[in-house]
């Protein structure tokens, strides 16, 4: 069987991204759409083709999405896996490094910057924007031109580009916010009446609500929400969401319910919100999908798919990733319920036992002969 | 359900005013640490210091023999200890029921009376040392032991703790244990032992558990030692280092790697499956997450048989213990980390890099790799083998890990061994060892390069006029 082009598969893809994350996408139009995608991303990478040839897995034998086989997220880090033209990429995303700086960064080689686009904008209208079309953005988050390979820079850029009345990047490349610009601004909105979306990761939100201790920030005005993303992972901080979004609420005036968290990862090209905008409180705690990216949570041991509501490792099919590799097995840990995720909060402090991530960069650094 | 208290504090002293279940411990025996603050810490310190003086009169090697029969009962197929020891080791420590045995058996056999005996003597020369001047070498000087020794133990190892307390009461020094969350039973039965069978010994000892990082708990402990030994992670080693008084002498066990050398000599005809054995144990033991327990295995080519073999007889060794010695529970986040290595190693094996070997569900895994391999992380028991085309070459490639190199596990190097072990000595490495002896090193080995007594004590000279 021969693969659709790309160029052709991520403009039928973009259509159907287009038309929200509320149009109907039955279980067969998925399934058809992700089988393309994998004879395209067979064809396209060598190893992953020599992988799934051994595995017996092919898009000759597979026919349900389920069974095509997965990628770990961290193969970024080791593989360039592009299914588009791999020598010319749109763009280059890298993972959040690690202590031992860029060598240990995963790669998402991203053929086609529009898909990309179309995939993001959908999603972020229907969770954080809700009922308005234009807002004003105050950017914890560095711009796409401080940080050109952030995905999530991209991602915020590209929604501002569409619904931003104005937007305000406070943070730069560097991390370092301009704490007087936050409080004029958000006075000036708060005088004016104005409603606006802050954005930023819980860890700019924390050092950001850290130095605002002393004298709080204006009370944003009613309908004004924020946009938290990332977590804490590998920070070291001990505050969790719930207090994390208290403290914000005292801080600013937003109450937590129109906190919406993001969920996303660069090896994703698509993200998962917390709905509590557009379906209120009884949606805290979870994170819904746009149509084309399914979720599973997979048993730690078999990787066999479990039971809805059962806690396992994360394993994600993303039709917005066409131009690399759909089927990612993830490290995150949570349970899935009529296709919601909800994540697991890892206990305080629990890092695999025996596990050092600056060690096992310099095993590798060891050398062989 | 019986619950178990993760303390032990001498007769006499307070109790705790209350206590917390550690959190995650209720799939097995629940353990309870006590809530308490600083003040009680700094209260049971005091406490501890006040045994001193009826130490400093008691020989020490009448106190290392009273040592010994505790430590034997641990030894003893009919005494309630082992009994209790090998009930509570697999839940608490994660590790299976078979690994409990061979940790406990391995470990106990350095706390006999007579191992401590000769512990003091090589330490020390002599151990009367300790209860007064003695003259050697043209001098006399007499080794003083700490006013309170402060030990906070990493949990990646049952037993170190009653290894580090034994260090520290051998050289009569009162001494505070924080164990590790895996390492929690054997130092608190110890101690428990200990009250029964010498009650002033026991008022010198005191094993207390608190979740890690409470600064507060630790600083009112640190505050008031003059000896601080840790074990731990970097960070860890890092942080306490830190916050120990400038007066109080520092011992620090940080992150530590080990490797092994399989020679050319180790890879003819059937030898090779017995040193294929013998290092899967080694990397096996404490399921590869002990400071001795090796990561990198470095096999020689133009042997008989190819590196690549040798991995192939590594993994069916591997494979093998799977049924004798099987790995512990892996938790959710160990198992997803577990899947990525591998899954990312089949996909670089299926481009062309390089090869692996597993087990499934059983959780060993084998990696054949060449040069500039990607960072694999340490979970379940991971070999990484390596070809090694020059013998010569191992201290080089051995450079990057220089400040953690421990244990080198040795196999097939016939008379080229010496000239392997000056070479990785001098790039770091503090032990070079055939794989049989890498997990239990003797009580008197140079521990990170350091005395294990040594380290301990502080030098009176006297000069006669």
């Amino acid at each position: 069987m021969k693969a659709r082009s790309f160029a052709a598969l991520a403009s039928e893809l973009e259509d159907r991204f287009d038309a929200g994350v509320r149009a109907p996408w039955r279980e067969a139009d998925f399934n058809e759409l992700a089988h393309a995608a994998f004879t395209l991303q067979f064809e396209r990478i060598p190893a992953y083709r020599t992988l799934c040839e051994r595995q017996g897995r092919t898009p000759k034998s597979v026919s349900r999405w389920h069974d095509v086989p997965a990628v770990p997220s961290a193969a970024m880090k080791a593989l360039e896996l592009c299914a588009g033209d791999a020598e010319r990429p749109e763009a280059i995303f890298l993972t959040s490094g690690t202590t031992q700086g860029s060598d240990a960064r995963g790669r998402h080689l991203v053929p086609r910057l529009d898909l990309y686009r179309r995939s993001l904008l959908p999603p972020f209208r229907a969770h954080v924007l809700a009922a308005r079309s234009r807002i004003r953005f105050i950017s914890l988050i560095p711009s796409p031109a401080e940080q050109p390979d952030s995905s999530l820079s991209f991602m915020v850029g590209a929604a501002a580009d569409e619904h931003a009345s104005a937007v305000h990047w406070l943070v730069d490349g560097g991390g370092r916010l301009d704490l007087d610009a936050l409080r004029t601004i958000t006075r000036r909105a708060s005088h004016a009446r104005e409603p606006v979306l802050l954005l930023g990761t819980a860890l700019a939100l924390l050092n950001a609500l850290e130095r605002l201790e002393d004298e709080p920030l204006a009370r944003l005005a009613p309908g004004s929400r924020i946009m938290e993303t990332g977590g804490f992972k590998g920070a070291g901080r001990e505050v969790t969401r719930a207090e994390l979004y208290e403290r914000l609420a005292d801080a600013t005036g937003v109450p937590p319910v129109r906190i919406v968290s993001e969920y996303g990862m660069t090896e994703l090209l698509s993200q998962l919100y917390e709905p509590v905008i557009s379906e209120g409180p009884g949606a805290v705690g979870t994170h819904v999908p746009p149509p084309w990216l399914k979720v599973r949570a997979l048993d730690p041991t078999t990787l066999d798919e479990l039971a809805g509501g059962e806690e396992g490792i994360l394993c994600f099919f993303d039709l917005a990733n066409a131009g690399s590799v759909c089927h990612l097995l993830t490290e995150d840990v949570g349970s899935v319920l009529n296709g919601r995720v909800r994540l697991a909060g890892r206990a305080a402090g629990a890092q695999p036992r025996g596990c050092s991530l600056a060690m096992d960069e310099l095993m590798s650094a060891a050398g062989s002969s | 359900m019986t619950v178990f208290d993760a303390f032990a504090t001498p007769a006499g002293t307070a109790s705790p005013p209350g206590t917390q279940l550690i959190p995650g411990t209720t799939d097995g025996v629940p353990l309870r640490y006590p809530a308490v603050g600083p003040e009680w810490v700094g209260a049971l310190c005091e406490d501890l210091r006040e045994a001193r003086p009826a130490l400093a009169d008691r020989d020490a090697v009448d106190l290392a023999a009273v040592l010994g029969r505790v430590g034997e009962r641990f030894l003893d197929p009919s005494d309630p200890l082992r009994r209790e020891s090998l009930e509570l080791l697999p839940s608490t420590a994660g590790i299976s029921p078979e690994m409990a045995l061979a940790v406990l058996d391995g470990m106990a056999a350095d706390w006999t009376g007579a191992r401590l005996a000769r512990l003091l003597e090589i330490e020390l020369g002599e151990a009367a040392s300790l209860d007064g001047f003695v003259r050697f070498e043209g001098r006399r000087a007499m080794a003083r032991g700490p006013t309170l020794c402060v030990q906070v133990v990493a949990g990646s190892v049952p037993g170190v703790g009653v290894n580090a307390l034994l260090r520290s009461l051998l050289v009569k020094g009162p001494t505070l244990l924080k164990p590790g969350r895996g390492d929690i039973v054997l130092p608190v039965l110890f101690a428990r032992a200990l009250g029964e069978a010498d009650r002033a010994l026991a008022a010198a000892l005191a094993v207390v558990y608190w979740p890690g990082g409470s600064a507060e708990l630790e600083d009112a402990a640190l505050d008031r030692a003059d000896v601080v030994t840790a074990y731990g992670s970097d960070a860890t080693v890092h942080a306490l280092r830190a916050r120990s008084p400038v007066t109080a002498r520092f011992v620090g066990y940080h992150h530590r790697v080990s490797v092994g050398v399989v020679g050319r000599d180790a890879l003819n005809g059937a030898g090779v499956e017995t040193t294929a054995a013998e290092v899967a144990r080694s990397l096996a033991l404490f399921d590869q997450r002990g400071c001795v327990s090796p990561q990198l295995v470095y096999v020689e080519e133009g042997g008989e048989r190819s590196p690549g073999e040798f991995a192939e007889a590594l993994a069916a060794a591997l494979d093998a213990l799977e049924g004798t010695l099987p790995t512990g529970p892996l938790d959710v986040a160990e198992a997803a980390a577990l899947h990525q290595a591998r899954g990312t190693a089949e996909l670089t094996e299926a481009g062309g890099g390089r090869r692996i070997l597993h087990g499934g569900s059983a959780a060993w895994t084998v990696l054949l790799e060449s040069a500039s391999a990607t960072a694999v992380p340490s979970v379940g028991r991971i070999a990484r083998v390596r070809p090694l085309a020059v013998l010569g070459s191992l201290p080089e490639l051995l450079a990057p890990l220089s400040g953690h190199l421990q244990t080198v596990g040795v196999a097939g190097l016939g008379d080229r061994l010496e000239a392997v072990a000056r070479g990785v000595g001098r790039m770091g490495a503090s032990r070079v060892v055939p794989f049989t002896a890498v997990p239990f090193p003797p009580p008197w080995w140079h521990h990170d390069g350091g005395g294990p007594l040594v380290d301990l004590v502080r030098w009176v000279d006297l000069e006669a006029e």
